[in-house]
């Protein structure tokens, strides 16, 4: 005769399950809900902080075994959901939970196309995902995401395009392609303004913002007009590019936006005859910087001729070579990026925090 | 390396302004002391960081009408005399908190 199963019995077992990123079992962080008990037969459900959640498939397993390991157990059905936590609440855009930029020191590194397959990796785990492409000087994002037609406008507000599943805006889609964008700071913090709030973004869990390179207007009008869940800092491993890269992570400590963590792009080459690797910028710079500035490394992005072909041809790599190791670079370093979001917004020092009774 | 921000930005009475840090430390600052602070460009000088707006032109009463956030790192103050431009960073206010302590007898005042 064997014990009669209670859920107190099985919240304790679960209390054995931690979660490696936000360092506390899962019981105490609340994802476990809808459990169910009926005689020998156990359910529940693990609610995640995202669906890119990088240990995902371990918890699961190792959520089942803590239960199924209890005396008078007979089955365990474990169902993985995810909700996406907001970062705060703020007025100009209510139904988007994290804006994330993603940032270089200089140009020439890769942002756009990391920007555009970072946002496809956390469309791929099932995450709603925006773009918004915010370097008004050389928007790439049209290009690499292969959008030729124009967002359409509803009353006063903006639709942006959808493409393969990500909801996309670039200054792109407003000018010629032979025309420059030649503007001074106050236009550039209104296009800012326009991207932010006169687009209908509706509900995203994550807005993956592209900047143009450098320290400037654009930068400190999106710091100033919204608080921002956490910048990502994209380099290639050389020194030159690794002290500019500091630049910008100084920009966004100055200006308390949190820096999620940095990404070595062009890390190495593989050499498609003789598969030796090559390190043709040098690599793990950018490692070496994260820790000596003591921010999360979120990995590296091999240099390769299929990432720049599947940019130019508008299928990002993430997308027409989803099993490629550079796809999965990319999954890598957008569960990373994901992971260290949902630790900052459950740590929480938030600008929620700030209240203003004058 | 992570700077104090903000906890509670109010009154501490009709106009002056109290704000409580997240790290405990609570701070005091005279309206009209923290209007003749102001960091913008017409009342400091870009390249010199000398102090150009004329505390004669500035009413005694000075008070803030509305405070609000900007971004995560600063807030602007509507003042009663109109002006509006000045970004106050959380680390300039935290520099010029007035208190005793963070003002030892003999460096009093800015």
């Amino acid at each position: 005769m064997s014990p009669a199963v209670t859920e107190a019995v099985v919240l304790q077992a679960l209390q054995k399950v931690r979660d490696p990123d936000l360092g506390r079992d899962i019981v105490s962080l609340g994802f476990v809900k809808d459990l169910q008990v009926r005689g020998a037969n156990v359910a529940f459900t693990i609610e995640l902080t995202t669906p890119a959640c990088p240990v995902r498939d371990k918890m699961k397993e190792e959520a089942r075994q803590q239960v199924a390991t209890l005396p008078g157990v007979k089955q365990v059905e474990v169902t993985m959901t995810s909700q996406v936590r907001a970062m705060a609440s703020q007025r100009l855009l209510p139904g988007v939970k994290n804006i994330v930029p993603v940032a270089s020191g200089k140009g020439g590194v890769g942002k756009s196309t990391v920007s555009a397959n970072l946002a496809l990796a956390l469309a791929r785990t099932g995450a709603k995902v925006g773009l918004m492409d915010a370097d008004v000087y050389g928007p790439s994002i049209p290009t690499i995401m292969g959008i030729r037609e124009a967002p359409r406008q509803v009353g006063n507000k903006i639709l942006p395009v959808e493409q393969y599943g990500v909801k996309v805006i670039s200054m792109g889609f407003f000018i010629q392609e032979d025309q420059a964008v030649i503007w001074r700071g106050p236009m550039l913090a209104k296009m800012i303004e326009q991207f932010l709030g006169g687009v209908e973004w509706g509900d995203l869990d994550y807005l993956v913002v592209d900047l143009p390179p450098g320290t400037g207007d654009v930068q400190l009008s999106l710091c100033q007009q919204i608080p921002l869940t956490g910048a990502v800092v994209v380099s290639t491993p050389q020194d030159v590019a690794i002290k500019v890269a500091q630049k910008a992570i100084m920009m966004f400590q100055k200006l308390n936006c949190p820096v999620l963590g940095m990404i070595e792009n062009m890390s190495y080459y593989v050499c498609p005859h003789c598969a030796q690797r090559e390190e043709i910028f040098s690599s793990g710079g950018a490692q070496r910087a994260a820790e000596r500035l003591k921010i999360p490394y979120l990995g590296a992005i091999p240099l390769a001729t299929a990432m720049r072909s599947s940019s130019d041809n508008g299928r990002p790599i993430v997308l027409s070579e989803p099993d490629s190791p550079l796809a999965e670079a990319f999954m890598r370093v957008a569960e990373n990026m994901a992971a260290q979001i949902s630790i900052r917004n459950m740590q929480g020092q938030l600008i929620q925090d700030i209240q203003i009774t004058f | 390396m992570p700077i104090p921000i903000p906890a509670e930005i109010g009154r501490a009475n009709q106009h002056d302004v109290r704000i409580r840090w997240n790290d405990g430390h609570e701070s005091v600052y005279l309206a009209c002391d923290l209007r003749l602070a102001c960091p913008c460009a017409t009342c400091v000088e870009e390249m010199t960081g000398r102090k150009i707006v004329n505390p004669l032109s500035v009413p005694a009463n000075v008070h803030p009408l509305g405070i609000s956030l900007v971004g995560r790192y600063a807030i602007q103050i509507q003042w009663s005399d109109g002006h509006s431009t000045g970004i106050y960073t959380f680390e300039n206010l935290r520099r010029l908190c007035p208190c005793p302590q963070c003002r030892p007898a003999g460096k009093a005042g800015s």
